[in-house]
């Protein structure tokens, strides 16, 4: 057995920011077959944990989906694997001005269909996701005004108020390009028969069973991909997936919950890959109403978790205490604010005392009922508890409890999730606390917030947008406007045989760079 | 064998089946709209605004009334068409076609195993009550309805399949498409579910075969000098048959409910994965469609059962 292992204990910035200097000598993150030539062929045969809401990038809504679209879709832009920061992908991009921004697309690019991937097909797509009835990543868009062709590869975006996170919006769902004659023709079907512009076209989908791609002859990039196809064995049981591969029928399973590391460890010709991503588990505030609309009690769940503790008892060590919203290793973290909360029971009881809750108080919390989320649960049940804050949990299906949570319920103080990440950290904030956001379950919010969650998306230089949400991460840290725990790192069991995997950041795997030794 | 009689027994318990399939669907539906948890959240995805969700509600006709929407949904059932998921837009019909035979063929080779194994366990203990033999098989029995299918299930995966590498692990194979695949892969998932089969069959044939070897009808066949082996062939068997066949339906119709646990265990893509996922996501039409065609199921079963019972016992057959 051989293991990159990026997390022994709990990894600090330091540690973080060392190996990724290291990752950038050899070229990967310590990937020893690196740096022979990939071999091309083979079927690719995956553990994938979840059924996809849809393969139309613009009408799915699920978080799980990205693998697989990610097979079938290029997106005009991408990003770096470790950092997250944009880079060119279909399209090279430019802001000639704060409302303007032109994309120059790459010559010759061929949908699977032979539709060919030009300004026409660019402006097709981003007018349809941004107005049709069935498109979910509308908001996403929200900020452009109107899409121009200004040239046969060139498009323009005129933009009601600047926004510089559209390169990394434009990573995501809304820059996946779909064929604009697969939609004209097919309609909705296209959610089922999607054609794109990705290194594999598709071939097959049975719900919860099985979806298969294959090889696109035509692929822009030379020399790409390696793989044939993939096949996607739909296994929701993760046990049962990492059961697969360990049998063989599977060559790799992701996104395994940290309690199956040692199960990995103990198979035979099995390879671990865990690494960072921006998967936050935390404690969801409704801070709009009592007792959490007082600062002094939100201050106080932050001072009596004990993130190192969490870290070692409900992830196995498989993790990175969360003191924000981001990671130590993401590009706007902000290290200021980090040591704000360390644990500390005695402060807690304190400020609970200050808020008039001399001998603790009772919150409701809403989970749900899997066996990771109970120990999780059950963890922060004993930490918040000697600090005097009792809590009442109601469990249920993810559905049904984050419904009532954020939905019009409103039941429940607290809700133990997590936050899955997005591209672009104005996302993030932009979605869990401004005024009126779904993931902020009370509604309201501060102007100041406001602004300077706007304020974010004004500049392109990451270094002036990184003191932006500098400011942003004080305020929501001051503010306690949620009880961040930990970003779960990534686990992966991959079979001798699979060579080239690098795992990202966003910790949704993409498959572009493996092959089959 | 179709009689007159039967086909009147057939009629009338077709008939019958439409109010089941109806209230139990209706119920169904009520439930999942009573839950908390709206399919409109998952269909707006994870960047979803309430005013997004209001959208999404009004475009798939989810702010309709229920009634409005459950009549909608039988009025196209009753025309065959079942619809489609709201989620992955898959036709109901195409999922339960696909699902189906994985599900009744591990529910068939698990009640085919628990009458092979079962019926000559309970025999060999009811002619030695209180033998060894008995208390052997009582004690295999115990543990058969004791132990759970899923964990069973694991032990099995970890020892024939990561340990022998003789059978597979996980999925599963069309048994039209290679029949021979396809049953190696339902071999393991069905002994796990046959195992609490064997033991109830073997108990209820045990005690009622005792029952009617101790009685007086045997007792003067034994005077008659009728050798032991045709009694209990002839007479004891053909006595218990009915009592056999009810234990046989019963447990038909509750694998078919426990695949659901076991699909999940060996990653078996069949109704219990199907219906787990409408439900999880509050996907009414797959769960409608499931539990549509799961009634049909039983009834049949038990329509089977009734016309069987007749044959085997004349007297049942008005």
């Amino acid at each position: 057995m051989k293991t990159i292992d990026l997390g022994k204990q709990t990894l600090r910035r330091r540690d973080i920011l060392a190996l990724m200097g290291g990752a950038a000598v050899t070229g990967a993150l310590g990937l020893p077959a690196w740096a022979q030539e990939a071999k091309k062929g083979g079927v690719l045969k995956v553990a994938a944990p979840a059924n996809p809401s849809s393969l139309d990038p613009a009408t799915g809504g699920a978080g799980s989906d990205h693998s697989i679209l990610w097979t079938m879709y290029d997106t005009l832009v991408e990003w770096d694997y470790e950092t997250l920061k944009p880079k060119p992908g279909m399209a090279k991009w430019a802001f000639p001005d704060p409302k303007t921004m032109v994309l120059d697309i790459t010559t010759g690019i061929k949908f699977h269909d032979g539709t060919p991937m030009d300004a026409e097909a660019v402006k097709f797509n981003l007018e349809r996701n941004r107005t049709d009835q069935r498109s979910n990543v509308k908001p996403d868009l929200s900020s452009v005004d109107a899409v121009e062709v200004t040239g046969p590869l060139q498009v323009t975006l005129k933009l009601k108020n600047p926004d510089t996170a559209l390169p990394a919006i434009l990573s995501d769902r809304a820059g996946m390009m779909v064929s604009p004659s697969n939609i004209k023709a097919l309609g909705n079907e296209t959610d089922r028969k999607p054609v794109g512009a990705g290194p594999w076209k598709f071939v097959r989908w049975n719900d919860n069973e099985i979806i298969v791609v294959a090889r696109h002859d035509q692929y822009w990039r030379q020399g790409r991909p390696y793989l044939d196809g993939i096949e996607f064995n739909i296994i929701p049981e993760n046990a049962t997936a990492l059961r697969s591969v360990v049998a063989g029928q599977n060559d790799m399973a992701f996104q395994l919950p940290a309690r199956l590391k040692p199960v990995i460890e103990r198979a035979k010709n099995l390879e671990t890959v865990t690494s960072p991503t921006l998967y936050c588990i935390q404690l969801y505030l409704n801070y709009a109403r009592s007792p959490l609309d007082n600062v002094k009690v939100r201050q106080a769940i932050n001072f009596a978790l004990d993130r190192d503790a969490f870290v070692k008892a409900a992830l196995n060590g498989l993790g990175e205490p969360a003191r924000m919203t981001l990671p130590s290793s993401h590009w706007a973290f902000n290290k200021d604010v980090a040591g704000m909360y360390p644990n500390n029971p005695e402060r807690a009881k304190q400020l609970l005392a200050e808020a008039g809750y001399k001998d603790g108080l009772e919150l409701t919390i809403g989970g749900y009922m899997d066996q990771d989320s109970v120990r999780r649960g059950e963890v922060i049940q004993d930490q918040l508890g000697k600090a005097g804050i009792r809590l009442k949990f109601t469990r249920g299906t993810i559905a049904e409890i984050s419904a009532q949570f954020f939905a019009t319920e409103k039941k429940f103080d607290l809700l133990v999730s997590a936050w899955t990440g997005r591209p672009d950290p104005s996302m993030t904030y932009g979605l869990s606390f401004d005024k009126g956001a779904y993931y902020n379950a009370g509604r309201s919010g501060e102007p100041e917030l406001s602004k300077l969650i706007q304020e974010s998306r004004v500049s392109e230089d990451l270094a002036k947008r990184a003191e932006v949400f500098a400011k942003i991460q004080k305020f929501t840290v001051e503010n306690a406007l949620s009880a961040p725990l930990a970003f779960q790192f990534e686990l992966d069991a991959l079979s001798a045989k699979v060579k080239g995997f690098k795992p990202n950041l966003l910790g949704k795997p993409k498959f572009e760079n493996i092959s089959l030794g | 064998m179709l009689n007159s009689g039967r086909l009147r027994i057939i009629g009338r318990r077709l008939l019958q089946a439409i109010p089941v399939v109806v209230l139990s669907t209706f119920i169904v539906f009520g439930l999942l709209k009573l839950v908390p948890g709206d399919v409109a959240v998952t269909l707006a995805g994870d960047n979803a605004s309430e005013q997004r969700i209001a959208e999404i509600r009004e475009l798939y006709g989810l702010n309709q009334p229920f009634l409005l929407q459950y009549g909608s949904w039988l009025w196209k059932a009753a025309h065959g068409d079942l619809s489609s998921s709201l989620i992955s837009n898959e036709a109901v019909l195409t999922s339960i076609q696909r699902c189906l035979p994985h599900t009744l063929l591990i529910v068939a080779l698990a009640l085919f195993m628990a009458m092979l194994v079962g019926i000559p366990l309970g025999i060999a203990a009811a002619t030695k009550p209180g033998s060894w033999i008995d208390g052997f098989v009582m004690a295999i029995a115990s543990l058969g309805v004791a132990v759970p299918n899923f964990w069973l299930g694991m032990l099995l995966v970890a020892f024939f399949s990561l340990q022998l590498n003789w059978l597979p692990a996980t999925g599963a194979v069309s048994l039209m498409k290679d029949p021979w695949a396809s049953l190696s892969h339902a071999i393991l998932p069905a002994v796990a579910l046959a195992s609490g089969g064997i033991a109830e069959v073997a108990r209820q044939l045990r005690s009622s075969l005792v029952e009617i070897l101790s009685s007086q009808q045997v007792r003067t066949l034994h005077a008659k000098g009728l050798p032991p082996s045709s009694i209990l062939w002839r007479h004891g068997l053909k006595n218990v048959s009915v009592n056999l066949l009810t234990v046989v339906s019963l447990l038909a119709n509750r694998l078919l409910a426990a695949t659901v646990v076991v699909e999940a265990v060996f990653a078996i893509p069949g109704m219990g994965g199907l219906i787990v996922n409408g439900a999880m996501n509050r996907d009414f039409p797959v769960v409608q469609g499931v539990v549509f065609t799961m009634v049909l199921i039983v009834v049949t079963l038990n329509l089977l059962t009734d016309i069987l019972y007749s044959v085997l016992d004349p007297r049942i057959s008005s």
